[in-house]
């Protein structure tokens, strides 16, 4: 029968005789060699799609790396080589700057990106892929555990495809590189393995385990010396500044976590990108259930805020208003504003009272006390709260107990920075869900 | 010995040691950076009051005399005390007006009937208005004068009064507003700074109504004032 996978095979119909590659109508005249040519040029590709998929891995590891100064970086977000790295908010930074990107993030700061361990295996799968195009006996033995070893990068490719999509609501283009270089190797493994001799019936176990071993040397290799030379700050730990007026009299604070843990304070622009993107860590990494978290509203928006001579996110005042007019309703009109903060931002940049005429059709409990003297007023004490503790004219920003997390560990490493200050912080019961 | 274990080791070797030689160089550079951003001091401005360029040393000095006298400064308990006009200013009236003209957009007038100290509808809205209006403001000033009609001493009488009817209604409006802290009452009588026909053309609470240098001084002149005293 035919199939798209059907290949010419030279091998004797005799399976039960070993087999070696290359040397098919030589073998009386004593020839030796790697293997056929289609196997050859299937290990080619499954070692041209791990060099792809290590420069891919080392692109997004080295953008990874980049962060660990705890500085702003720009991103490299497109598969042409050389193309210029990004500053602003992409696809590419969401994915980044997400919980999924790094494991043990709690442990150390920033975790140890999921990029490295590709780094590992696509250097594994080059080194494994080459060695077998160099040797000369190349077997059905071999190339099934080529099968299972670009598998591995396959399946994760999967995983985190489907985590990006479902849960990030991003794509990362480095990511997408990863995911079609794996399945190249793949299927270039799975040809290499049809098109391979078969074994000389041996135990492959030992093989198999030994080659399994050398993967995990080099996953355990790159991430002992990443771990080793990861740079530390204690700044972390400690934090930058504390709150000096911690109670709400003018009752502006908003609840975003209900519960009895440690109190913490989020100071949000409902129309910053930033804002959106801290939001979603402090839901995904679930931070938001270990602290009793509360918001105060700074929007950045020259229509209310006298410190900022041009909006920055024009229509946050109007956004903030309705938060504060129906603060029970506050978190649906900010998931909602989050979910459309580019279009609003857009609109009120000419057209402001069309954005306050959208929030009152969306959410008529607000009808009547948007821009009102006595919320813009409340609005006004927000700002006032930021003058009152002097804060950064800045957001996000993030307050364990009363200590300020600093600017630079709000994001990837907000969730080992929460983890010492609550560590520093009286023991407390465990907070409720969010909503 | 065969070629092919040494062949097979380099390979090994050099298929791990390149990515992990990028890798620790990239982390070597980060620690490097991170260093020198340590003692690097933040360029983020730090929010705080508003203060504009009309933010005069004799507008200040003004204000801290007017907060002071109504208890808004130190630990003294809230209420003005009648201050004479002419030594909280120390300057002529034209140019105690002429301090405050930079205002025209911060600043409201409410008018009063003849020697009425009551704010009409029109007088309570617009009261409410601008102290909606506080922005970074770090005081709210109210000046409350009276036509030249009268006694010196009911004139000033009469606009203290016109004075504390502002001050009552924010009171009553907006009673749990600790911003009533930031409230400065200054009451001019007739003798001094009256208000040119000019400040007709100001927003007031009687706007399109007839008005005349007399209609204007019965009033309260209100503004925040974005300067930090």
């Amino acid at each position: 029968m035919s199939t798209p996978l059907s290949f010419h095979d030279e091998r004797p119909s005799n399976r039960d005789e070993p087999y070696v590659y290359g040397t098919a109508n030589r073998r009386d005249s004593g020839g030796g060699g790697g293997g056929s040519g289609a196997m050859k040029v299937a290990l080619i590709v499954v070692a041209l799609a791990s060099l792809a998929g290590l420069v891919f891995s080392m692109t997004s590891s080295g953008d990874f790396i980049e962060h660990l100064d705890r500085q702003v970086h720009s991103i490299h977000c497109s598969l042409l080589p050389g193309a210029k790295a990004e500053v602003g908010e992409s696809g590419c930074r969401t994915v980044m700057m997400s919980p999924y990107s790094s494991v043990m993030r709690t442990s150390m700061w920033g975790g140890i990106p999921i990029a490295l361990l590709s780094v590992a295996t696509f250097a594994y799968l080059i080194m494994r892929s080459l060695g077998m195009l160099l040797s000369k006996t190349t077997t059905r033995k071999e190339t099934l555990f080529l099968i299972a070893a670009t598998g591995l990068p396959s399946v994760m490719s999967i995983i985190f495809g489907s985590i990006a999509m479902n849960k990030l609501g991003a794509a990362c283009t480095m990511c997408i590189g990863i995911y079609v270089s794996s399945a190249i190797a793949s299927i270039a493994a799975i040809i290499a393995h049809v098109t391979a001799g078969p074994s000389d019936g041996s135990s492959s176990i030992g093989l198999w385990a030994r080659w399994f071993g050398e993967g995990c040397v080099y996953v355990f290799t790159l991430v002992f010396f990443y771990v080793i030379f990861a740079p530390t700050s204690p700044k972390s730990a400690e934090g930058c500044g504390t709150l000096v007026q911690k109670e709400d009299p003018a009752g502006i604070f908003i609840t975003m976590s209900k519960g009895a843990g440690v109190p913490g304070l989020a100071v949000l622009d409902p129309l910053c990108p930033a804002c959106k993107g801290f939001d979603e860590r402090i839901r995904t990494s679930g931070i938001d259930q270990r602290v009793a978290l509360q918001t105060v509203l700074f929007p950045l928006d020259s229509t209310c805020n006298w410190m900022v001579k041009e909006s920055l996110h024009p229509g946050a005042c109007a956004v903030s208003e309705a938060m504060l007019c129906d603060k029970d309703g506050a978190l649906e009109v900010l998931d909602w504003a989050f979910a459309n903060q580019e279009r609003l931002r857009t609109t009120a940049k000419t057209d402001e009272a069309a954005v306050r005429k959208e929030i009152e059709t969306k959410f008529p409990k607000v009808k009547g006390c948007l821009g009102s003297a006595p919320i813009k007023n409340k609005v006004n004490k927000s700002l006032r709260f930021a003058v009152a503790n002097a804060l950064p004219l800045l957001t996000p920003q993030l307050f364990i107990g009363d200590r300020r997390v600093c600017d630079e560990d709000t994001d990837l490493g907000l969730e080992f920075t929460v983890e010492k200050m609550l560590a520093a912080q009286p023991a407390a019961a465990p907070s409720g869900r969010r909503r | 010995m065969s070629s092919e274990p040494i062949r097979n080791l380099v390979l090994f070797a050099a298929c791990l040691l390149v990515p992990l030689g990028m890798v620790v160089s990239s982390e070597r550079a980060a620690a490097s950076r991170l260093a020198e951003a340590g003692d690097a001091a933040s360029e983020v401005p730090i929010a705080s009051a508003a203060e504009e360029g009309y933010c005069s040393v004799q507008l200040k000095q003004i204000l801290r005399r007017v907060a002071g006298a109504c208890g808004l400064l130190g630990e003294g308990g809230r209420g003005c005390k009648p201050a004479d006009a002419k030594n909280v200013a120390s300057m002529s009236g034209d140019d105690f007006n002429a301090l405050f003209s930079p205002l025209a957009s911060r600043a409201h007038i409410v008018q009063f009937d003849a020697e009425q100290t009551a704010l009409d509808p029109k007088a309570t809205a617009e009261v409410e208005q601008v102290w909606a209006e506080k922005g970074g403001a770090s005081f709210f000033f109210v000046v409350s004068r009276a036509s030249k009609d009268g006694g010196a001493d009911y004139n000033t009488e009469l606009s203290q009064q016109r004075a504390q009817a502002v001050m009552g209604h924010l009171q009553s409006k907006f009673p749990e507003d600790d911003d009533l802290k930031r409230v400065g009452l200054l009451w001019l009588g007739a003798d001094y700074a009256q208000l040119g026909e000019n400040f007709c053309e100001w927003k007031r609470s009687r706007t399109g109504e007839p008005c005349t240098a007399k209609d204007i001084n019965r009033s309260s002149f209100m503004a925040w004032i974005d300067c930090a005293i």
